[in-house]
């Protein structure tokens, strides 16, 4: 038995589907109460070998209910938008419960969705290569409020591993990218007054196919080596910010694109901060020297270590996904959902989790 | 500038309840001259977040602990509603002052209990009133002190919700959120703005009170989130002056915006574009008035148009210009130096239009036969 928590998001729904496909099952997934039929269906969770258990990750007694018996937890459920104050209540707050009740209710491991954006990679020389050996953020009160909250939520899951033995393996994908999603994100610019922005300049993307992520959680909840480790999710041959815009504009909609270099960029940045300084924060300091070194500067991204912890390469090429995504954003809306797999039976979840850790 | 002025010793303030409006609090706060001295929240998590993104020098999970170490003079009470007043007595008997976020209390019984508290421990408690002191309310009631538009006959105000903003999605997506245990809702966290704003101009007097609640979306979730009204409806009659205040989840743009009918001119006031024009009139005759009524409408937006371009060049336009206002003020009474900004006996009233409100909406659902008749609470 293995439990997903925020089953129902973008990747924690492909996760109970690459479960499902390495025989995992039967798969709990905790969602929020209140979560409608037409909600678990569209997440494919009205599937065979799959639960659905309404759970607050607040409510410790129901959360120590729903972890009975369970071996695997992989915990995906996090907020993305909102105050910096609801981003940790809904993310940390809740997670804190999660790992009490994971300890408490002794799984053999609790695997943390955590994000590129938790680690310090400021520091980094233009085209450093990031990967595991970056250490956490030293500063995550000045990065960005998701930043902040996933900083806070894989410190304590770290908190548990070292004080309270909880088994933990953290996967810290990059940007996580799929049909229906936006392939436009930050770091390759920010749409203001009818205009793109374009930031990313010809700086490597960080993207990982939300099949190809979801593998790579699944498998770090089974392979012998990732208990106490952090790996890094990226796909091969990563595109840059520059193709991806060219293809949007060719394929999806015309933009009209303001290129910012990064060294203007960083100017503007100064004078950001300087201003909302001077004004009280009459305007937010939405871009700092920190910030965009964090984001805009370019780096070059590992994925040797998941590769060699887990087993895992990606099952989507780079080219395929990028096809499928840019397809469905030219409809205008995101791919028809895939079925779930059957769950599989010859030799058991854990023969099918051995397999795996040892291909 | 702080209020209690140059000299005057800086107020130490902690804040209570680490949830999203707290940020609000330690900026303006600090803005409003005080040194914020502590954060406490009864989640370690997010007493140790607020601290850590706002440089804040202490965190507590305990509130006595809080107030025995930190010694603040003034409290700021962020919790959700429903703890607004065993927090406040806690700090109070611990000789702070309190500044206690809106709603004030649940319900008028526990607005009186804080009065009581308040004033056995011989400090001074503040509703949350902030938008009574924005800016644009400020100098709308300048204008109503002096005269320039005559006794007030009826004011209209509609405070706009969205569902889908930064609370309202919150709210939406948890059946548990705090704010549906409230009497009102999502109404009970947003009715004290206008309210705040319109009693003042009605009397000292409580008017009485009319309300009705629809709900216009789809039911979808079986649980809380369907329970609560959308759409408010209130009709409050003073002695010379009646007021209208509607609350909207639907209406767009969501704002919350006045008009001030007086006997000599009427005034609208938008509190998100923080601007007052003076409805003119003309006296031209015929067609000519038509042109002539608009080109003076025209003109009094011209005037605001320049004046908030203005604002904007100097860096006047902070989004919680009113709470550094209220803090200030509040700061200068905790002081002594000045009259506390908020007389309780006005969050009193809002607290009774309150009840009334929310117990005739009620009221409707109940069975037939039991629905109350309304009037005066």
């Amino acid at each position: 038995m293995i439990a997903v928590t925020g089953a129902t998001g973008f990747l924690g729904q492909e996760i109970v589907r690459s479960a499902l496909r390495r025989g995992l099952a039967p798969v709990r997934c905790l969602v929020r109460p209140g979560t409608t039929p037409a909600r678990l269906r569209a997440a494919g969770l009205d599937s065979p070998g799959v639960e659905v258990v309404p759970c607050r990750l607040e409510d410790a007694a129901r959360v120590a209910s729903a972890l009975a018996g369970v071996e695997i937890v992989y915990h995906a459920a996090a907020a993305k938008a909102g105050s910096p104050a609801a981003l940790v209540a809904s993310t940390v707050v809740a997670s804190e419960a999660l790992y009490r009740a994971a300890v408490e209710a002794q799984v053999g491991r609790l695997v943390l969705v955590s994000s590129f954006a938790t680690i310090e990679v400021a520091p980094l020389r233009r085209g450093a290569m990031v990967d595991e050996r970056a250490p956490l953020e030293p500063h995550p009160e000045r990065r960005d409020a998701y930043a902040f909250a996933k900083h806070r939520q894989e410190v304590l899951a770290w908190r548990f591993s070292e004080e309270r033995g909880l088994p933990l393996a953290v996967v810290r994908p990059g940007i996580v990218f799929g049909p229906g999603q936006e392939i436009l994100g930050t770091r390759i610019g920010l749409r203001l007054f009818g205009l793109f922005l374009h930031l990313g300049g010809r700086n490597a993307v960080p993207l990982t196919w939300v099949e190809n992520c979801a593998d790579a959680v699944v498998l770090a909840g089974t392979a012998p080596g990732a208990l106490g480790e952090a790996v890094h999710v990226v796909d091969d041959e990563l595109p840059t910010s520059a193709e991806l815009l060219r293809r949007h504009r060719r394929e999806v909609a015309p933009l009209r694109v303001v290129p910012l270099p990064y060294p203007l960029l960083r100017t503007l940045s100064r004078l950001n901060a300087w201003y909302s300084a001077r004004t009280d924060g009459h305007l937010p300091a939405v871009f700092t020297p920190y910030k965009v070194d964090s984001l805009w500067r370019a780096q070059r991204y590992s994925n040797a270590r998941a590769k060699a912890l887990l087993g895992w390469s990606p099952r989507v090429p780079m080219r395929e996904a990028l096809d499928r995504t840019f397809a469905a954003l030219a409809r205008g809306g995101s791919a028809s959902p895939r079925p779930v797999p059957a769950p599989a039976h010859a030799g058991g979840a854990g023969a099918a989790a051995r397999a795996e850790a040892s291909a | 500038m702080s209020e209690a002025g140059a000299g005057a010793p800086r107020p130490r303030v902690a804040v209570v309840g680490c949830g999203q409006i707290a940020d609000a609090h330690v900026h303006e706060a600090r803005r409003a001259g005080a040194d914020v001295v502590a954060v406490c929240d009864r989640s370690a998590v997010m007493a140790e977040q607020a601290a850590a993104r706002l440089e804040v020098p202490e965190w507590f999970e305990d509130l006595d602990a809080m107030l025995s170490r930190a010694r603040p003079d003034v409290v700021h009470v962020t919790t959700p509603p429903a703890s607004h007043l065993p927090v406040a007595r806690a700090a109070l008997a611990g000789g702070a002052h309190v500044y206690v976020e809106k709603p004030l209390t649940v319900d008028l019984a526990e607005a009186g209990a804080l009065e009581d508290a308040a004033r056995r421990a011989g400090r001074l408690a503040c509703a949350g009133h902030n938008l009574a002191f924005d800016p644009v309310v400020l100098r709308l009631l300048r204008l109503v002190a002096e005269g320039a538009i005559g006794d007030v006959v009826h004011v209209d105000a509609i405070q706009g919700h969205d569902l889908a903003g930064p609370f309202g999605r919150i709210a939406m997506s948890d059946p548990d959120h705090w704010v549906h245990r409230l009497p009102g809702g999502i109404a009970h966290n947003n009715l004290s703005h206008p309210l705040s704003i319109v009693l003042p101009l009605l009397g000292d007097e409580l008017p009485s009170v009319r309300a009705t609640g629809l709900r216009l979306r789809r039911e979808r979730f079986g649980d809380a989130r369907d329970h609560f009204h959308d759409e408010i409806r209130v009709l409050l009659a003073g002695e010379r002056a009646t007021a209208s205040v509607h609350f909207s989840c639907h209406a767009r743009p969501v704002q919350l915006a006045l008009a001030v009918y007086g006997t000599r001119a009427n005034v609208a006031v938008s509190l998100d574009a923080r601007t007052m024009r003076a409805v003119r009139g003309s006296s031209m005759p015929g067609p000519f008035q038509k042109v002539d009524w608009a080109r003076n409408d025209a003109v009094e937006a011209g005037r605001e148009l320049w004046r908030r371009a203005g604002d904007l060049a100097r860096a006047r336009l902070h989004y919680f210009e009113g709470m550094r206002e209220l803090f200030a003020r509040f700061y200068a009474a905790a002081a002594g130096a000045k009259a506390p900004p908020v007389p309780f006996e006005e969050a009193l009233r809002t607290a009774a239009v309150l009840d009334e409100v929310f117990h005739q909406c009620r009221a409707e659902r109940a069975p037939a036969g039991t629905a109350a008749q309304g009037g005066a609470p």
